[in-house]
């Protein structure tokens, strides 16, 4: 009966050294493929830096987002950053900063520097105000 | 395929009526809370503000809520810059060069505006719910056109003065305001008084196309019978407390009207909520004093309120109509022997 259940763990230690093994292999496997092929996995995680400017110049204060999570920084007093995770390429940042065009920038296997011009945003500036006094005709003196 | 277009015929048909009143089952409560909670916060890091309001809320008009709340309830209207955008843009009218020019620099100085003070005029609120709630992932669009108060030359809109924001919620476009919903400017001192009002929040559109008239007419919202810009100049003036109340103004179809004495007017309107029909009142100016008198008939059915009234002397009347104490709309009589 021991012998029976001593092999019978022994089995399983040999099926979990083989699967591990098989882990390790696949790994391996693919981050052999993934110089080949850029989107495939964690070897090309590359931190990305940048500048945004505006037509004056560099513009602080931009709010940078990964598409889709809630990882995000903002540039600083020279409109520099760097982003606080790593990113792959396909990882999308979007660009946004009051009274400027969203830019959304799909990231690549080189693009450990990004440049970012923003645009104004092409809005009409308008306004009424509202009040709360009752309308009141103007009258001439015979009415 | 014949099929289809019935189908849309008849969803759009069902669809004229119901705006606010579609998310009848949610709550703002938590919406409102969570806007509340975050009051003070400035707009320099725009992302976070929007987690922040919107991470523990379930549904999109929930979130597009707690946006256009914290919006309302922070940024404040700034009347110099908007006087002095009325002046310039009033004298570069005929002048599209001049005009562009203009815009371009003072936009520069609205948004610099906004993100350190918290100060703007309508279009920078329309901007600001458009970037919050894109930043939410909910589709959001910045309209222009007419919008009509008792202050201005109501006779003469000549130039778009307004913005508004359209926003698409579960597949539907609904309207909101959040500049007039935000509060309002004191006609003498000309101070920003907060004062949220809660109608502007995705109004009918029927009652909102009466103020709120836009250059492209897709935003009215309005499939059928959509009026024309001459009838909005005709149309009665509406307050921003009628949507408190009102879903839909029915007659008179206009502000200024021409009638004989002794002859029944009536007025109809579509109630947005029950009211005790106690608390109708007409206040009238014949422009020596203004009396409030209640109307000669008021009759309530099936959320419809019909009233009347008739003149027993000659002249010249402004009527307003106040239901609860709040100011509803405007009419002038001219009433001839």
């Amino acid at each position: 009966m021991k012998t029976l259940v001593q092999s019978a763990v022994l089995k399983n230690v040999h099926l979990k050294m083989l699967l591990t093994i098989f882990c390790f292999a696949l790994f391996n496997l693919n981050s052999v493929m993934a110089q080949t092929n850029p989107t495939a996995s964690a070897a090309n995680e590359i931190t990305v830096k940048g500048l945004v400017i505006n037509e004056d110049g560099p513009l602080p204060g931009v709010n940078i987002l990964l598409k889709g999570t809630k990882s995000g920084t903002v540039t600083d007093m020279d409109g520099t950053f760097t982003f606080p995770v790593k990113l792959k390429p396909n990882d999308v940042l979007i660009f946004q900063y009051i009274g400027y065009t969203t830019q959304e920038i799909t990231i690549k296997t080189d693009s450990s520097f990004l440049k970012v011009e923003l645009s104004p945003d092409l809005v009409e500036i308008l306004g009424a105000l509202d009040v709360d006094k009752p309308y009141k005709s103007k009258r001439k003196k015979n009415n | 395929m014949k099929f289809w277009p019935v189908v849309i015929f008849f969803a759009f048909v069902f669809n004229v009526q119901a705006q606010l009143s579609d998310f009848e089952n949610i709550n703002f409560e938590k919406a409102d809370a969570i806007a509340k909670k975050y009051k003070g916060e400035e707009l320099h890091n725009l992302n976070q503000l929007v987690e922040k309001l919107t991470e523990h809320l379930n549904s999109d008009v929930e979130r597009f809520r707690a946006i256009y709340m914290w919006v309302c309830t922070n940024i404040s209207n700034d009347y110099s810059l908007y006087s002095k955008n009325t002046r310039k843009r009033n004298r570069y009218l005929n002048d599209p060069v001049l005009l562009e020019t203009w815009n371009a620099e003072f936009k520069k100085e609205i948004f610099k505006q906004l993100v350190e003070n918290k100060q703007t005029i309508c279009t920078g609120y329309a901007y600001l719910v458009k970037e919050m709630a894109q930043i939410a992932d909910i589709e959001c669009e910045i309209v222009h056109g007419y919008g009509k108060t008792s202050t201005m030359n109501v006779d003469n809109i000549t130039a778009p003065n307004h913005s508004w924001n359209a926003v698409k919620i579960n597949n539907k476009w609904y309207l909101c305001d959040p500049t007039w919903a935000s509060g309002l400017i004191d006609p003498d001192t000309f101070q920003f008084k907060f004062d949220f009002k809660d109608g502007l929040f995705l109004p009918s559109p029927e009652l909102f196309v009466m103020n709120h008239y836009p250059l492209d007419k897709k935003w009215m919202l309005i499939e059928t019978n959509q009026p024309t810009f001459e009838m909005f100049l005709q149309a009665p003036l509406i307050y921003n407390r009628a949507y408190a109340n009102l879903s839909d103004h029915i007659f008179p179809l206009e502000m200024h009207n021409i009638i004989k004495k002794d002859v029944p007017i009536a007025f109809k309107y579509k109630l947005a909520k029950s009211i005790d029909s106690s608390n109708v009142m007409l206040m009238i100016d014949d422009g020596h004093q203004t009396i409030e008198t209640k109307p000669l008939k008021s009759q309530l059915s099936d959320s419809y309120l019909t009233i009347e009234y008739q003149f027993e002397k000659r002249g010249f009347y402004d009527v307003h109509l106040v239901i609860n104490n709040d100011l509803i709309s405007t009419y002038t009589f001219r009433v001839k022997g």
